[in-house]
């Protein structure tokens, strides 16, 4: 019984360590192959879902969204933190390559899948009931839940960013910490940009 | 496993007496331990199948179902650690 007790306890360990780590199994090519993959499908989800990716870590759900917009951001997203990470990621480390972090970081934007999938279940108001009065947002019970349910998934998807940092330049502690925080921020401020000027 | 370090003092032990089992000679003297002596067992079985793998990390990935990056991250643990007990 107890054997029992403890297989399952490393058993669930080992899940927790894989669903917050799965880079020590699967990174490079394969890596990126996977996150492609649930990036389309994110893509896809959140035209219908209207849930837009406009920001390495944004996610909004708004009134009308196009298959092409969602593409352009979620393309610009992923190119932001992967060179922004890439960079932040040599500046620590010499042991770096170029397709760990490109898949690495691909993939921990899966998460955010869930939180296009949720968003069927919500619907935002018109902005001009929104500027009119914006405590509507908190009448809508739905609206409330959903975006509760998103904080989770984007803890989520920043604790795989940091992971895949961790496994991809093979740093640990603050070194890796100060990087992983400034890069982000960066990363974040450059999406920004580069959609703003993409995205009509 | 070669015990390598004192469970006294925790000091690093060295080699006093080596025996032949053939003709029972004993040499004897303080040698110092090689330096793959001194790591963990897990790091001789890593660098033993790094090896037998021609030094492939990919083919050691492969191996250890592991990525590319977790075994180059395992290696340079093994490599400082190297370094070190050189020093």
């Amino acid at each position: 019984m107890k054997l029992l007790k403890k297989l399952k306890q490393m058993k669930s360990k080992e899940f927790f360590k894989l669903v917050f780590n799965p880079f020590s199994r699967i990174a490079g090519l394969e890596a990126f192959g996977l996150g492609l993959f649930f990036v389309v499908l994110m893509g896809i989800i959140g035209t219908f879902s209207h849930t837009i990716f406009d920001g390495v870590l944004d996610i909004h759900i708004v009134q009308d969204s196009s298959l092409a917009n969602s593409f352009i951001m979620l393309g610009v997203d992923i190119l932001a933190l992967t060179l922004i990470m890439w960079i932040a990621g040599l500046i620590i480390s010499r042991n770096i390559r170029f397709i760990d972090i490109l898949g690495t970081m691909t993939l921990s934007k899966a998460p955010l899948l869930l939180a296009s999938i949720a968003a069927f279940f919500t619907k935002v108001p018109d902005t001009n009931t929104i500027m009119h009065n914006p405590m509507v947002l908190l009448s809508s019970v739905s609206f409330i839940v959903v975006m509760i349910l998103i904080i989770p998934i984007t803890i989520w998807s920043i604790a795989l960013m940091y992971n895949a940092l961790k496994v991809s330049c093979g740093v640990k502690g603050g070194k890796l910490t100060a990087a992983f925080i400034i890069g982000l921020f960066v990363a974040e401020i450059v999406s920004k940009v580069a959609i703003y000027f993409f995205v009509k | 496993m070669l015990p390598t370090y004192c469970p006294s003092c925790q000091a690093q032990l060295k080699v006093k007496c080596l025996k032949c089992e053939a003709c029972q000679t004993e040499v004897n003297g303080s040698y110092n331990l090689p330096l793959l002596a001194l790591l963990s067992e897990n790091d001789q079985q890593f660098i033993i199948r790094f090896m037998i793998n021609s030094g492939s990390l990919k083919e050691m990935a492969s191996e250890l179902k592991l990525s590319y990056p977790t075994v180059r991250n395992m290696l340079n643990e093994i490599i400082k650690k190297i370094k070190t007990d050189e020093k």
